[in-house]
């Protein structure tokens, strides 16, 4: 469980982002989670309160978008999800393959004033 | 009424630590500090491994350890026996160190005098691989009872260290582990992997670690 640490760094980076750009307001926040990251979208949400606690972010809503674990065959370049083939390509079956994207955690953008 | 408007940041979580990262190392690169940040699953004879690493290295150079636990300072004490200079972090349910914390730990320390640095992150092979500490390079053990699966099933861990040492190596025969196996596998996810099988129990294989260690700081040093 390290999502509540990563919380608080994201909070601290919106803050100063908010700052830097003299915002007041943050409506919403949203993140973009990949598939393959080590960041579960249900424990984030449930330790954003308490990392949001007394914060500019307190009455911030968070939004979640989740990003999908794609891959590239090497063998025959097929595109598909990780997860839903269970990290075998599905028209070759090799299992040798790239990430193309899955990883990511970022900060996607705020609603603010 | 207020007007919102939508404001992209669209910035990697992992960024800030990056950068601080990036800045300790110089930092430490200045002080001439070489810092080493050692990880590995509970129990995989990490704290055994810094007591043998400090007795080959103590005549030639000034060693210093962070013992990052969650709690209790037990390892800490065992390693202060040795006469090297040890401090105890705290992370407080936190399961890795990031770049802040071990800034933090490294003055706390107090680098004066220390040529190297080793960091005993967190026992764990998922989070501490996602958190860069501005260690100068980073290092694994993987123990002989856990598996020769664990490249498989922590990916990210094996792709990131510059060096696997696969402890407890005396033990190999009461185990179904497959040495060439892991190696394969390990060097499959991270081409330029440098693999020491060791036992910090016999001190088989320390000498090479240690020379090892001689070799980079050496390097660091003329970068």
């Amino acid at each position: 469980m390290h999502e509540l640490g990563v919380v608080i760094e994201v909070i601290k980076t919106v803050e100063s982002f908010a700052q830097q750009n003299g915002l007041t307001k943050i409506d919403t926040l949203v993140l973009q989670i990949g598939e393959l990251s080590s960041m579960i979208p249900k424990y984030i949400e449930a330790c954003y309160p308490a990392a949001v606690d007394g914060t500019l972010l307190q009455d911030t809503r968070l939004k979640i978008e989740i990003l999908p674990g794609n891959a590239i065959c090497k063998k025959c370049n097929k595109v598909f999800n990780l997860i839903k083939n269970n990290m075998v390509c599905p028209s070759c079956t090799s299992k040798d393959w790239e990430i193309l994207c899955g990883r990511e955690f970022m900060i996607k953008e705020i609603i603010a004033c | 009424m207020d007007t919102y408007k939508i404001i992209e940041i669209k910035q990697s979580v992992f960024e800030d630590n990056n950068k601080d990262a990036d800045l300790l190392r110089e930092e430490l690169k200045k002080g001439k500090t070489f810092l080493l940040n050692l990880m590995s699953s509970p129990g995989s004879g990490k704290t055994t491994t810094v007591l043998r690493t400090i007795e080959a290295l103590k005549e030639e150079m000034g060693i210093g350890v962070l013992e990052a636990d969650i709690d209790s300072d037990v390892d800490a004490r065992t390693v202060a026996q040795t006469g090297a200079k040890v401090i105890q972090l705290h992370t407080g349910g936190m399961c890795h160190l990031d770049a802040d914390m071990t800034r933090q730990g490294l003055l706390g320390l107090g680098t004066e005098g220390i040529d190297f640095v080793i960091l005993e992150n967190v026992g764990n092979l998922v989070c501490p691989a996602e958190f860069d500490t501005g260690a100068s390079k980073n290092a694994m053990i993987l123990s002989v009872p856990e598996g020769d699966d664990k490249p498989l099933k922590y990916p990210l861990m094996f792709s990131i260290v510059d060096v696997l040492l696969i402890n407890k190596i005396d033990v190999i025969d009461y185990f179904d582990f497959d040495l060439e196996a892991v190696k394969e596998r390990a060097k499959k996810i991270n081409p330029n992997i440098k693999i020491i099988p060791i036992s910090a129990r016999t001190g088989e294989g320390i000498d090479e670690w240690a020379n090892w260690i001689r070799t980079e700081i050496k390097k660091w040093k003329q970068e």
